[in-house]
């Protein structure tokens, strides 16, 4: 547009300030910003296509199993076993751990970073409230591997079957393992993962710090694991995976073959204390982080 | 009912430091200047006023609402500046600001129209959907008090507002925080060091040194004149003083300058004026400077009962 000559018309008038009067959401509508502020970085919406690699690499990554599966049965008949549901989520575990490793500093760590945190808590929140939000959000962006994969998997479990309905009552009682589970392993992983991040000075230091912890405990665990006695019996709880796995197992029944947890003779609710334990030490983490942190 | 008011508030941090000391002060809106050398207990101040910090003792109030327990409903109708950098660099000021105004409780369209027109009043027009890390620091604190004023605050508390900026940038601040007092109808507290800067756009000062009130007057009367001539020369500041204490004018040379005393000499101050061109004459001195005096903010710090180690 150019500057027009004629009057009315194309000219930008100085209007003035406007005062608002319209209606201020208070913290709710601060925590729903942040929260979902928060969900859009974790799918680098509105970010570069090399951003979006990783959320969205994992997310199709832990999708194709169930996809593929559902659709030879679909296609093809039925010549193979489809997964069991929870040796699905344990078999795309490994995604889970790059997830929150790329996704999680994302979060946390530029606004701790470059002093942005003063601002928001300027605002009608508080320590807390920035952090359950963030946290919310990443639990809920997990929801996309940890869930949804295995709705999926639900779904065609019902759908590709002959006697629909039939296998719909068959299949219904899983589906609060299947929620449970999701959001369990969403939760634990997110709280972990957003508390290693909060301690790290740059995204790229959070997100090795936080697939270090992961693969660190990872192997030391199949290590544990192969020596005789005692140390094998500890070595799942070295494993954050594998104290998720035996929590769900003990929480809504059915054991995966591949995990750690069948090698091991400590009972199943160890494993919902030692969940608890990472909870709590997350948020303690979480807690203390931001308490340090100035005005 | 005043804006803010203090009543013996006092903070002390462990270790010892006392930044807030018994400040007990009324301030009514308008543009406020918070003057105090560095460490005189500015910011801790704005953090209480923020309902961030809690004070040790006393109390403090925010438009009648009580920081100690109403902090959250404070700072929705707060706008808040810090004096440090706080933008992340990834994100475009357009972006930033209108989440920042969300996160100040207005819905999102309301943000999104609201961080338009502030952007175009602080003067960020094309390069507000630029990554702010490419931003010169004048544009930076421009951000910085677009997400201030996003929400349309009642009360505006900008934290050493020009720190960084070079002379122009200062002077374009400086020309914003006035609109803002004067034509938007937000009260500002603007804490500062720079009393030159104070000066030139508040109405209303408080002084604080070492946490404690120094004095809160109209800016009027902090540079009222002081009743004295001051004569500035290049050349016997003292041989000019000499003669005009002969004449009967209470005067003293101070290096290059001389400062008279208006009331003394005679038939009123003209009397003094006539005699410093008589001298001046006889003396064959090139006068640099001859202008009534005025009380510099600076004296405050020498003479309003203050330590002496702000100067």
């Amino acid at each position: 547009m150019t500057a027009s000559a004629d009057p009315g018309f194309g000219t930008i008038y100085d209007i003035g300030y406007r005062h608002y009067e319209g209606p201020r959401l208070g913290r709710q509508g601060a925590m729903a910003a942040i929260f979902s502020a928060g969900l859009r970085a974790v799918f680098a919406l509105g970010r570069s296509a090399r951003a979006k690699i990783v959320p969205w690499g994992t997310v199709v990554l832990g999708l194709a199993p169930a996809v593929v599966a559902v659709a030879i049965r679909v296609l093809v008949g039925d010549i193979v076993e489809l997964y069991s549901y929870e040796s699905y989520l344990w078999g795309i575990g490994a995604l889970f751990m790059i997830f929150v490793a790329a996704q999680a500093p994302e979060l946390v760590v530029n606004d701790m970073r470059h002093r942005v945190l003063p601002l928001y808590f300027s605002r009608p929140i508080s320590r807390v409230d920035y952090v359950v939000a963030k946290l919310g959000a990443l639990t809920v962006g997990l929801l996309a591997l940890t869930l949804v994969p295995v709705l999926l998997l639900f779904a065609g479990r019902v759908l590709a079957a002959e006697d629909v309905v039939g296998a719909l009552g068959d299949e219904i009682g899983a589906l609060p393992g299947i929620l449970g589970s999701g959001v369990l392993h969403a939760a634990v992983l997110a709280s972990l993962g957003l508390a290693i991040s909060s301690l790290a000075g740059r995204r790229a230091y959070a997100a090795g710090a936080v697939l270090g912890v992961f693969l660190v405990s990872g192997v030391v665990s199949a290590i544990f694991a192969e020596t005789p006695g005692a140390l094998a019996d500890f070595s799942p709880f070295l494993n954050p995976l594998a104290i998720l796995d035996g929590t769900r197992e003990w929480l809504f029944g059915g054991s995966v073959a591949e995990s750690p947890v069948g090698l091991s003779d400590a009972p199943l609710w160890t494993y919902g204390a030692a969940t608890l334990g990472l909870l709590l030490v997350s948020w303690a983490i979480l807690a203390l982080r931001y308490r340090r942190v100035p005005t | 009912m005043p804006l803010i008011s203090t009543r013996a508030l006092t903070k002390r941090y462990p270790g010892g430091i006392t930044a807030l000391d018994g400040l007990t002060v009324d301030i009514e809106p308008g543009v406020i200047g918070l003057v105090g050398a560095n460490g005189a207990g500015k910011s801790t101040l704005l953090k209480i006023l923020l309902g961030l910090l809690p004070a040790t003792e006393g109390e403090a109030r925010v438009l009648d609402l009580d920081t100690a327990t109403q902090g959250a409903k404070i700072r929705e109708l707060v706008g808040y500046m810090p004096e440090h950098d706080c933008l992340p660099p990834d994100v475009s000021a357009t972006e930033f600001v209108s989440h920042m105004a969300r996160v100040s409780g207005l819905p999102a369209g309301a943000a999104r129209e609201r961080t338009a027109d502030v952007l175009r009043h602080v003067g960020l027009y094309e390069e507000r959907y630029r990554p702010i890390g490419g931003y010169s620091t004048g544009m930076k604190q421009r951000v910085k008090l677009a997400q201030s004023l996003v929400h349309d605050p009642r009360v505006l508390f900008l934290d050493e507002p020009t720190n960084g900026l070079d002379p122009a940038g200062r002077d374009e601040m400086l020309a914003l925080i006035e609109r803002i007092g004067r034509e938007f109808g937000i009260a500002v507290i603007v804490a500062s060091h720079l009393l030159g800067e104070i000066e030139r756009v508040a109405g209303w000062l408080v002084a604080i040194d070492a946490g404690r009130l120094l004095r809160t007057a109209s800016l009027s009367s902090f540079v009222e004149r002081t009743g004295q001539l001051l004569i500035e020369t290049d050349e016997d500041a003292a041989g000019l003083a000499e003669r005009l204490v002969a004449r009967g004018i209470d005067a003293r040379a101070d290096g290059r300058t001389v400062l008279a005393d208006l009331s003394t000499g005679g038939e009123g101050e003209f009397t003094v004026y006539e005699a410093v061109r008589d001298e001046a004459v006889a003396l064959r001195l090139a006068l640099v400077r001859v202008e009534a005096r005025r009380h510099q903010l600076e004296d405050l710090f020498r003479t309003g009962g203050a330590d002496d180690r702000v100067g």
